[in-house]
């Protein structure tokens, strides 16, 4: 047994044969008890290890051969697994409490293994491939012969297409970087390829028009679940990238590139976040600015920000979660989320505004919830660099709080003598109230569940966060 | 009090029949207090939570600390929580035992925040606060009016919470870790300017409605805990270099602080001047604060938690009762050993020092007024016999605090202070109780222009705000437009383009 097979190809397989189950509920649980067992797996069981269980022996190799291809996973990679996996189950767990479990359970399984796939293929350059691979995998589940594919969706497969041959270029052209390094030529085409590439896969300005538009016209539950994976994976890949090479990592002109997108990408999500008026428009300028910041983390200091980095990331996807399924419930009640829908929804589903309006505090980096921590340690570490800089990061959390007031003012002021109810289910007060407790707990206490699982990530670098 | 407030939680769920949970909730109050003073013998007093993880990101953890200049802060919030469980049992209205574990709750937290030993640990609970107060308010809010004053007013004090953590920024730049100990000067002005906004003092703005629903008990504990979350800031701050920000803050703070006793002077009862009283006892600290003075800045913070207190909890009528709050007048005098004998020291120009004390004056003579008024509150002799035991001992406990805090306790008890200002707000106080019936234009209804104009004031600027909130709305409008419409592409093309014609030059 291997550590690709298990946890690429096995993954992959489960999904495609879940797409022909036609009972949803049989699919969810499958699909969830899949990513939960990976999860547990990848936690509990040592890789390239010998493991004794009585008489039998045991052990998971690391790497695996597809035509001429290495698929490599180390036991640096399994708390990343873990985290990315069992994230996954809890999306795959909570689709089913929303209704949107059918198009989840299968692809979204098979979406996460090719991602898991980018991170470790080598030759690495074949990552842009499995990339598009899941990007490809994903139209299913953000279209359906009853909601066609719009405009954001088109654009969400072009840009990410286009990322594919940049990358490769890219790829080919580093080779030539690193057998003749003083070729400053070649080196500036290599990273001006590179940083077309990553501009794409990471939707960086003006690249990102595709998230409004298919926050708008897709399921806010599966369009979360694409807004957490997707960048919180290929901001690993850019890691992976500054790891592998010195020169890339030690260039001032690459690392000021991502601090400058990074600023661009936090004050311009920010700000127009705090001029929408369609609640799920507001949730994908957030995810901007989320990967705004985390370039931000990567541009301050690449040989110590990772840990920033990955403070970000359990945050951003317990924020994410919240907000796409409380907006999933508002929507199927409400029929759309604009603002004029929206009005007095607090009074008929307090839980379920609640969950937005919190995640969307956590996103602007409110104390107190899971948001702040991480926000703190970045603003702390751009005031030792720059207090302009710190400005403008400032300005682009501000718009979000903006944002978050605008939202909390639309739901609660309505007509006169209309009384508080709750109108959610069960099922949906248990999982809204469990997330809202979780924001404030890992606002409150950071260092306590994951962190022994984040302090283990810099381990998946040679170079970096060490 | 967190511990006694789950206590009551749980029995309101499991046993919502049992009859001593109000008692419970007091005697949790009184061990509290009894807590709280017990410290004194070990001053100071430190306690962290658990470090933030990874420790080179975080280096302070949420700690708190008790000392000699906090503990007033301390004993007076201690003594509020006790002091309106006690009095909640002669009120028509009583609550039930949510709303009393929530008084301990909202004592607990205030407490935390007076305690706070860094700005990290006082953000968090700032939050926690306005996150309570927030769900109370909107539960009670009745009208969209309401819901958006308290929407507003929780957006002012995020405004406070922001400028506290950019004070953290400033910090940093200049390579000093932002504690209490070791905050750079330049840190001053956004540390005031946080602590007034939260306050409603700069700019000068209401931010809480006058008439909430939430009235006497957990309206005053809400209220007085708030301000005294924000209030406790100043005590912190290091002294101001004069200055032009400091004077236009000075000037700001003194406007501030003759609308708000102005407005309390001719408020037609107390509870509908609430807002004014705070309004211009936290001026008066604020402008301790600007003078270099953190002692008097704790001074007029406690007495404004203290003698507010007392007059907010009082819901019935007895001659002791309205005597004790005579007395507590003394507390606000700045009289040599009083409470507030410390709040004229620190350098202050003549002139602001004579407008500051026409505020003050004010202040107390509306207090005085409200306290004289003979109003229509029940009469404390018409209630049972346990009532009228338990509930004066309420009011009596705030009165000791008060006057103990003069002689003992603090950094700032036995002290003489500015015999003349104490006494000239005594002599101006007395002289507007006295004038007040008698000279017709300072009766209450001149006052209305005076409030109109400034909430026309007020309503100017956000007005501004909001134009200037949809301009900016227009620009980006316009830009998503550009970006999201049928020539997206082609602008990303261009965008590209000039990207790479950049590098390249770059690279050249």
């Amino acid at each position: 047994m291997n550590a690709p097979l298990l946890w690429i190809f096995t993954p992959i397989i489960a999904g495609g044969l879940l797409a022909f189950v036609n009972n949803n509920r049989i699919s969810t649980n499958i699909s969830g008890l899949t990513a939960a067992l990976l999860a547990l797996i990848a936690f509990f069981i040592p890789i390239d290890k010998a493991l004794l269980l009585g008489a039998f022996s045991f052990k998971l190799s690391s790497s695996m051969q597809l035509f001429g291809r290495n698929f490599i996973i180390t036991s640096n990679d399994a708390h990343f697994l873990t985290i990315l996996y069992g994230i996954t189950a809890l999306w795959i767990f909570g689709s089913a409490v929303v209704g949107k479990a059918r198009r989840l359970s299968s692809l979204g399984l098979s979406f996460i293994a090719l991602l898991v796939a980018s991170i470790a293929v080598e030759p690495f350059l074949y990552a842009a491939l499995t990339i598009e691979i899941a990007v490809l995998i994903a139209i299913p589940m953000l279209a359906s012969t009853n909601n066609p594919p719009g405009r954001g969706t088109i654009r969400f497969v072009i840009f990410q297409t286009l990322a594919m041959p940049f990358i490769l270029f890219s790829g080919w052209l580093l080779a030539g970087v690193e057998a003749s390094p003083s070729d400053l030529a070649l080196t500036s085409q290599a990273m001006l390829m590179l940083s077309l590439g990553l501009a794409f896969l990471l939707a960086i300005f003006p690249l990102y028009s595709w998230m409004p538009l298919l926050a708008e016209e897709t399921s806010p539950y599966i369009f979360g679940f694409i807004l957490w994976a997707l960048p919180t994976v290929t901001t690993i890949f850019v890691l992976g990238f500054l790891d592998r090479y010195s020169w890339l990592r030690n260039s001032t002109q690459f690392t000021e590139i991502l601090y400058i997108s990074g600023i661009l990408m936090v004050v311009t999500g920010g700000l127009w976040a705090a001029f929408q008026s369609n609640l799920a428009r507001i949730m994908a300028y957030a995810s901007i600015v989320e990967t705004g910041l985390s370039l931000l983390a990567i541009g301050l200091i690449p040989n110590q920000s990772t840990n920033i980095v990955f403070m970000l990331i359990i945050p951003r996807a317990l924020s994410i979660a919240t907000w796409s399924f409380s907006l999933s419930m508002l929507k199927e009640k409400y029929g759309d989320l604009t603002h004029s829908s929206m009005q007095g929804s607090a009074r008929n589903f307090p839980l379920a505004s609640a969950g937005v309006i919190l995640a969307n505090f956590s996103a602007a980096g409110l104390p107190l919830l899971a948001g702040f921590p991480p926000r703190l340690a970045l603003w702390e570490g751009l005031a030792q660099s720059s207090l302009f800089s710190t400005f403008w990061l400032g300005l682009g959390l501000f718009g979000l709080m903006i944002s978050a007031i605008r939202t909390l003012a639309i739901m609660v002021i309505t007509e006169e003598g209309i009384p508080w109810k709750w109108r959610e289910s069960l099922n949906q007060l248990i999982l809204l109230g469990l997330s809202i407790i979780l924001l404030f707990f890992m606002g409150i206490f950071p260092q306590a569940i994951f962190y022994p699982l984040l302090s283990a990530l810099p381990g998946m670098f040679i170079h970096l966060g060490q | 009090m967190f511990f006694v407030a789950l206590v009551l939680v749980i029995l309101r769920g499991t046993r919502p029949e049992f009859r001593f949970t109000w008692l419970i909730g007091s005697v949790g109050a009184l061990i509290a207090l009894l807590i709280t003073l017990l410290w004194q013998t070990q001053l100071p007093l430190a306690y962290s939570l658990p470090q933030w993880e990874p420790s080179k990101l975080f280096a302070e953890p949420p700690a708190f600390l008790v000392d000699g200049l906090v503990f007033p802060y301390a004993i007076a919030i201690t003594g509020l929580t006790l002091a309106v469980l006690l009095t909640t049992v002669a009120r028509e209205d009583a609550p039930s035992s949510l709303a009393w574990a929530g008084t301990l709750l909202l004592g607990g937290l205030g407490l935390m925040a007076v305690t706070a030993n860094n700005p990290l640990t006082l953000v968090l609970v700032w939050c926690a606060l306005d996150i309570a107060e927030l769900i109370t308010q909107l539960g009670s809010a009745n009208t969209p009016k309401a819901s958006e004053r308290i929407v507003i007013s929780f957006g002012t004090r995020l405004a406070g919470t922001y400028l506290l953590l950019w004070a953290n920024a400033v910090s940093v730049s200049k390579s000093t870790s932002f504690t209490f100990t070791s905050m750079p000067v330049e840190t001053s002005v956004y540390l005031i300017v946080a602590s007034g906004l939260r306050l409603g003092v700069l700019p000068l703005h209401l931010p809480y409605s006058s008439d909430s629903s939430l009235r006497r008990g957990f309206g005053t504990m809400l209220r007085l805990i708030s301000a005294a979350s924000s209030l406790v800031l100043l005590a912190h701050i290091p002294a101001m270099q004069e200055s032009m920000t400091r004077n236009i803050l000075l000037i700001m703070t003194i406007i501030a602080s003759l609308f708000g006793g102005w407005m309390w002077l001719n408020a037609s009862d107390e509870l509908t001047g609430r807002p004014f009283w705070i309004i211009g006892m936290s001026s008066l600290a604020i402008s301790s604060a600007l003078a270099g003075n953190p002692l008097g800045a704790v001074a007029w913070g406690s007495a404004l938690v203290l003698t507010g207190g007392m007059l907010f909890l009082i819901s019935v009528q007895h001659k002791n009762i309205n005597r004790s709050l005579l007395a507590a007048t003394f507390a606000m005098s700045a009289l040599p050993f009083s409470l507030t004998a410390s709040g004229w020291q620190g350098s202050l120009p003549v002139v602001i020092k004579i407008l500051l004390l026409v505020a003050q004056g004010m202040l107390m003579a509306g207090f005085i007024k409200n306290t004289l008024r003979p109003g229509t509150k029940t009469s404390l002799e018409s209630m049972p016999s346990w009532i009228r035991s338990i509930y004066p001992v309420g009011i009596f406990i705030l009165l000791t605090i008060q006057i103990a805090l003069g002689f003992l306790g603090w950094d700032g008890a036995l002290q003489i202070g500015s015999i003349g200002m104490g006494i000239g707000a005594s002599i101006l106080a007395l002289g507007l109780i006295w004038l007040l019936p008698r000279i017709q234009t300072l009766s209450l209804t001149r006052t209305r222009p005076l409030q109109s104009a400034a909430s026309t004031g007020i309503d100017s600027i956000y007005r501004f705000l909001w134009t200037l909130y949809l301009q900016l709305g227009k620009i980006t409008q316009f830009i998503t437009n550009l970006l999201e419409g049928e020539s997206g592409m082609i602008w990303v093309a261009l965008f590209i383009t000039l990207f790479i014609s950049l590098l390249q030059q770059e690279a050249k």
